[in-house]
């Protein structure tokens, strides 16, 4: 699972362009399940467990990244960019680039030397930061680069014993489990969404939730851990090492309470997601149709959107765990 | 150009501040193949000998911007102290090279999503603390002393462009080890001794006392300077791919930069001319007060983002300068004027 996670955390794949991520996903689940993709860009799997579920299950990780897209070529040769998703001004400063997944450049800024005093210890406004790739005039770029391209912040993959290192663990961290739960024999049918978009209002698993009308669904996700140095414990949110968050509600969803309890009292490593914080894909898929009874499963991931989250493998290994605990539990009919 | 480039790429992805000493040793390495070598701490002195007992320094800070450990915590977050001019508004999620007992990646800590603010104050680096990941098991590997440095390596952009930590000053250091390999096995008008300083990025401080040293009767810094941005104003930067900038100041001898322009126009070596009102910034300034005063000239290299990690220089800009110095030195530089 992390040799998979490596790999898709090394593709770029902002959203819109998921296309890399997505031919690497089904690479890698061809042959172990049923699957399709949909007119945005979705992959649809399903899984033939050993038994037929008692519900319709869908679990989803998505597959697009926080990133850049370019909006102008000056006559400098210099790109204007805007962000695509939610990206800090303080993670974009001096930073590495890939465009269209070849292109090196960096994200130059007016050195701190030529700064008047208080705006060196200001951010800047993002819109006076531009992509320099080494182009001396815009007649340069023919070919090269265009309006429209998406970037992404770069960054390296590094283990410790126990930690990762690396850009885009939201939500290739998902995609991994999701693969591992795809490849390995199952319990019960359930259905499998890697979908675009979610960075943008999660938009692709609008439309993977309406194909699949499941009544029940699992989100497999990263989420922001902030047991940093200088945070205060009640705003940690979750912690790394202590296993999967699960959440009660965020600013997407109030979660269904009793997948909520069944999942802390698993017995499988695991915390409550203490925060009333951000949002994932089942704010769309919990009001597909009819409703949907939904839980989210989420690893602890330090600096999440930026090109250097951190998370903890031992809590990869829990999420996965969990997500096999819940498919059997819920496909069962026990809950 | 490609010896050039080949030379920056390794002494980019190398580390010297404090006691770490690889971009040196390298520079040393590649040096000693032309002269004569001997080392004063990090900085390494190349002598070449020429005609007569007057001497020409050339001078190029062989460290970086880098940062020190003060402090290590229960949970393995560290914090550190500024080793030159960082910019700290980019640290956060950056990672970077910890120079422990082992070398360990580690990552500057950023605000998470919930208790940002859009008006962050950045003060004091001390305020963004450093996270090895590694627990309660980083005091074992990690001491306060340590240095903290940038951690990118090269990369090639458009246009014979480079992008990378540490090109201020390893575009210098590159420059003269090319001119020096130029210089080798010809005969010169007077003594050339190349010296590739430490501690700039603390205040100039290894070129004042590796000059008195030398003691030399003339000298030329090769250093980087401000490079062209879309909001920088073209009177407090040079362009990259325009060429050499020749530093115009007060406080360098007149006669030294007349005479890099002159060559640099009869030769038709791309050249800019860069002008400052007091002082340069550069070794130029400690080099030209020593001991009883050493004529002095500066010629920069054009470089973007000084001080990040995604500095940026024109390979063509550093070619310019060896040009321009190359035929300076063997027209006998300003030993007879």
């Amino acid at each position: 699972m992390l040799e998979i996670l490596k790999k898709l955390t090394s593709l770029d794949g902002v959203s819109g362009m998921e296309k890399a991520v997505s031919d690497a996903v089904i690479a890698e689940i061809d042959g172990f399940c049923e699957w399709e993709t949909d007119n945005l860009g979705n992959i649809i799997a399903f899984k033939k467990g050993k038994n037929r579920s008692a519900k319709k299950l869908m679990v989803d990780a998505h597959l697009d990244e926080v990133g850049l897209i370019i909006t102008d070529i000056l006559e400098s040769g210099f790109l204007k960019f805007k962000v695509v998703g939610g990206i800090n001004t303080e993670s974009l400063l001096s930073r590495r680039v890939r465009i269209n997944g070849n292109l090196f450049g960096v994200v130059s800024s007016k050195p701190i030397h030529l700064l008047k005093k208080d705006a060196a210890s200001k951010l800047p406004d993002a819109n006076g930061l531009y992509i320099d790739i080494g182009l001396s005039k815009k007649s340069e770029a023919e070919g090269i680069v265009s309006v429209g391209d998406r970037a992404v912040l770069l960054g390296d993959y590094y283990e410790t014993e126990d930690k990762i290192l690396s850009k885009a663990l939201d939500d290739r961290i998902g995609c991994a489990i999701l693969i591992e739960l795809l490849k390995n024999d199952s319990e019960y049918d359930f259905y499998a969404t890697f979908t675009v978009q979610e960075e943008l209002g999660l938009r692709g698993a609008r439309t993977a939730a309406f194909k699949v009308d499941p009544q029940s669904a699992i989100m497999l996700e990263g989420t922001t851990a902030a047991d940093i140095a200088d945070v205060a414990e009640e705003s940690k949110v979750c912690v790394l090492g202590k296993g999967a968050a699960v959440s009660f509600m965020d600013r997407a969803t109030v979660y269904d309470r009793e997948y909520y309890n069944a999942a802390l009292n698993s017995g499988i490593a695991c915390q409550a997601k203490r925060a009333v914080t951000g949002g994932n894909n089942s704010g769309a898929v919990h009001l597909n149709r009819e409703g949907v009874r939904s839980l989210a499963i989420s690893v602890p991931c330090r600096y999440i959107h930026t090109a250097a989250s951190v998370a903890d493998k031992n809590d990869i290994k829990a999420a996965y765990e969990l997500a096999v605990y819940m498919i059997d539990a819920i496909c069962s009919g026990k809950l | 150009m490609e010896n050039i480039k080949t030379l920056l790429f390794e002494l980019s992805k190398r580390v010297t501040v404090g006691n770490i000493c690889e971009a040196a040793d390298y520079a040393e390495t590649e040096l000693s193949k032309f002269c004569e070598c001997s080392r004063q701490g990090n900085s390494i002195i190349g002598r070449f000998k020429g005609k007569g007992d007057y001497t020409l320094l050339l001078d190029a800070h062989i460290d970086e911007v880098a940062m020190i450990v003060t402090n290590v915590d229960e949970n393995g977050f560290l914090t550190v102290a500024k080793c030159g001019g960082l910019d700290i508004r980019a640290l956060p999620s950056r990672p970077v090279t910890v120079h422990g007992k082992e070398k360990i990646t580690a990552v500057f800590c950023s605000t998470p999503p919930h208790l940002s603010t859009s008006e962050r104050e950045f003060k004091e680096i001390s305020e963004i603390k450093l996270d090895t990941m590694l627990g309660t098991r980083a005091k074992e590997i990690i001491s306060v002393g340590d240095y903290v440095t940038y951690s990118a390596t090269p990369v090639s952009l458009k246009n014979n462009r480079v992008s990378g930590k540490s090109l201020d000053d390893r575009a210098g250091v590159a420059c003269l080890l090319e001119i020096a390999r130029r210089l080798s096995g010809k005969e010169l008008p007077f003594n050339v001794t190349i010296l590739l300083s430490d501690s700039e990025e603390l205040g100039l401080r290894g070129a004042k006392t590796a000059a008195f040293k030398i003691n030399p009767d003339e000298a030329v810094a090769v250093d980087v300077s401000f490079g062209d941005g879309p909001d920088i104003s073209s009177d407090e930067c040079g362009k990259l791919g325009d060429g050499a900038m020749i530093g115009i100041c007060p406080s360098l001898d007149s006669g030294i930069y007349k005479k890099l322009l002159k060559i640099a126009k009869e030769n038709n070596i791309k050249y800019q001319t860069e002008v400052m009102s007091e002082s340069t910034g550069t070794n130029a300034d400690v080099i030209s007060v020593t001991r009883c005063g050493v004529r002095t000239g500066l010629i920069s290299i054009p470089l973007r983002n000084m001080h990040t990690e995604t500095e940026v220089v024109d390979i063509s800009d550093i070619a310019s300068v060896c040009d321009i110095l190359e035929k300076y030195i063997l027209s006998g530089g300003v030993a007879d004027a």
